[in-house]
């Protein structure tokens, strides 16, 4: 298994790279505005600008998703590493984590840098204990199920259905977190999307022609 | 279970409502080396890939060593080596980046063995791939499915694109690799002189349909073709089973039938020919007789 998620991970490490540089961008920016400002931080401020960021976030992971099923079914990737003693189940097992890591690579120095900002620079008004945590998980919920619409409409010949299919269902996802919020009800309906995605992706990956 | 290595049982291909395999029935013992034979676009190829779980089957079933193909785990996978028609190996990959791909994947591996592979065809493990020729990149295919010393070994089309030189090259590591280590090998082939020395059962596929399976030997006894000449002209019908072609010129038949045996000749010899002499077949007039299309030879029966 670990052959093969490095075999991924050598084969789209472009989108890792970016993870990496996106994350150091994003932590620079978040610290830089911080230290612009008084001891008191309203961090409403910054909801503004992080709309289009997380949006292209989403479609960066998408991208990803799409690359990888696209790349493998044109270059017939899977037709050779499944005459190897590894099953179809294998090979999408090691390139969902290889998205996961991408994603974990991009969010967990965020999370990181967001705790300590807001300890060192309390807010005005005192936030819920666990918001970090809403935030994060349904970030990670939402990366994961734009890279899983990714993975789903991939899986075609033609370059049309991968590429608006993938837009407009990211489309539809990204204003559901809009209008629901963080919390607990939003990561119960992408947990259930993204369950949804991977099952569709797996039935559809492994009884394919290769 | 029984000892069969490939065991296909009714197996139907359709590829966009058209018939590409028509209940096909195979079973290859172990230690067999298997021809399957059939003209471009008889079914050679999308068998294979169903044996390997490449393609899913309309109707049927097909098991590699006792698993279902669709199903293979992947410590049967490891016990199989394959050779695909066109060498699809992962093109953009440098040589030595593909094998160590295969080798991390694989659960055994000889590494001396690969590497007097390696030496005997002269790979640049330095190039990409598809920077290969198309015999480099059989040998390559060839080596890499070697290495892991499958029990089974699939090779479809393996020395098409091959010069003469480096088809007579695989051809003999193919042998030298029988003779060695008695692995099961199925493979499938368009040139019938290779088929002839390495195989010793064959199967031919035409139309879909597996319309000859017998050892190499027992193939060239069972099929017949005679030329019978009548007193009177020849009669329509000769009531034989199993008639593969027939062309009747006045009181002349050819006659070519599958699976001669004491019961056709007397039937034939109920007609009282004049005359009966056996035109001697070679495996390529057998190919010809078994695999021509049905408006190409007159009353075929």
């Amino acid at each position: 298994m670990f052959t093969l998620i490095k075999r991924e991970i050598q084969d789209h490490f472009l989108y890792l790279i970016g993870s990496v540089v996106l994350t150091a961008i994003l932590i620079v920016a978040l610290t830089t505005f911080a230290f612009h400002q008084d001891t008191r931080i309203d961090w409403d401020d910054l909801i503004a600008p992080i709309i289009p960021i997380a949006i292209l976030i989403m479609l960066g992971f998408c991208a990803m998703g799409v690359s990888q099923m696209y790349a493998d079914r044109n270059r017939r990737i899977s037709a050779f590493v499944s005459t190897l003693p590894v099953t179809r189940t294998h090979i999408l097992f090691a390139r969902i984590a290889t998205g996961i890591i991408t994603i974990l690579i991009l969010l967990i120095p965020l999370i990181v840098t967001t705790a300590i900002l807001i300890r060192w620079f309390e807010p005005p008004i005192p936030m819920y204990a666990g918001i970090i945590f809403d935030i994060s998980l349904t970030a990670f919920l939402m990366m994961l199920a734009c890279y899983c619409i990714g993975l789903l409409t991939g899986w075609n010949p033609s370059k049309v259905i991968p590429t608006f299919g993938a837009l407009v269902l990211t489309c539809i996802l990204v204003p559901l977190v809009i209008i629901k919020g963080f919390g607990w009800e939003i990561a119960m309906i992408l947990s259930v999307f993204i369950a949804a995605l991977l099952i569709r992706t797996w039935q559809t990956f492994t009884s394919a022609s290769l | 279970m029984n000892d069969d290595v490939i065991s296909v049982k009714n197996l139907v291909k359709y590829f966009d409502g058209r018939c590409v395999l028509d209940g096909i029935n195979l079973s290859i013992p172990k230690g067999c080396i298997y021809g399957l034979l059939g003209r471009n676009g008889a079914g050679k190829t999308t068998t294979i890939r169903i044996l390997l779980g490449l393609e899913p089957v309309t109707r049927g079933q097909t098991f590699l060593l006792g698993a279902e193909s669709m199903n293979l785990p992947a410590k049967v996978r490891g016990r199989i080596g394959t050779v695909a028609e066109g060498h699809n190996l992962i093109q953009h990959y440098r040589v030595r980046r593909l094998i160590k791909l295969c080798k991390d994947l694989s659960r055994q591996w000889n590494d001396a063995f690969f590497e007097h592979l390696i030496e005997t065809f002269h790979l640049p493990t330095d190039r990409r791939v598809r920077e290969l020729s198309v015999g480099m990149r059989a040998q390559l295919n060839l080596a890499l499915a070697m290495a892991t010393d499958p029990e089974l070994l699939i090779l479809d089309d393996p020395t098409l694109g091959l010069d003469t030189v480096a088809r007579r090259q695989f051809l003999e590591l193919a042998i030298e690799i029988i003779q060695k280590q008695g692995r099961t090998i199925l493979f499938s082939s368009h040139i019938l002189s290779d088929v002839e020395r390495i195989a010793d059962r064959v199967g031919i596929l035409a139309a879909g349909k597996l319309v000859v399976d017998c050892p190499l030997e027992q193939l060239k006894q069972r099929v017949k073709k005679l030329r019978v000449i009548f007193d009177e002209p020849a009669p329509a019908n000769l009531y034989l089973t199993e008639i593969i072609n027939q062309q009747i010129d006045g009181r002349e038949m050819v006659l070519t039938v599958a699976n001669w045996n004491e019961q056709k000749q007397v039937l034939l010899e109920t007609f009282k020919p004049s005359s009966c002499i056996d035109i001697p077949m070679s495996l390529e007039d057998i190919f010809i007789e078994c695999t021509r299309p049905v408006g190409a030879s007159v009353n075929r029966r």
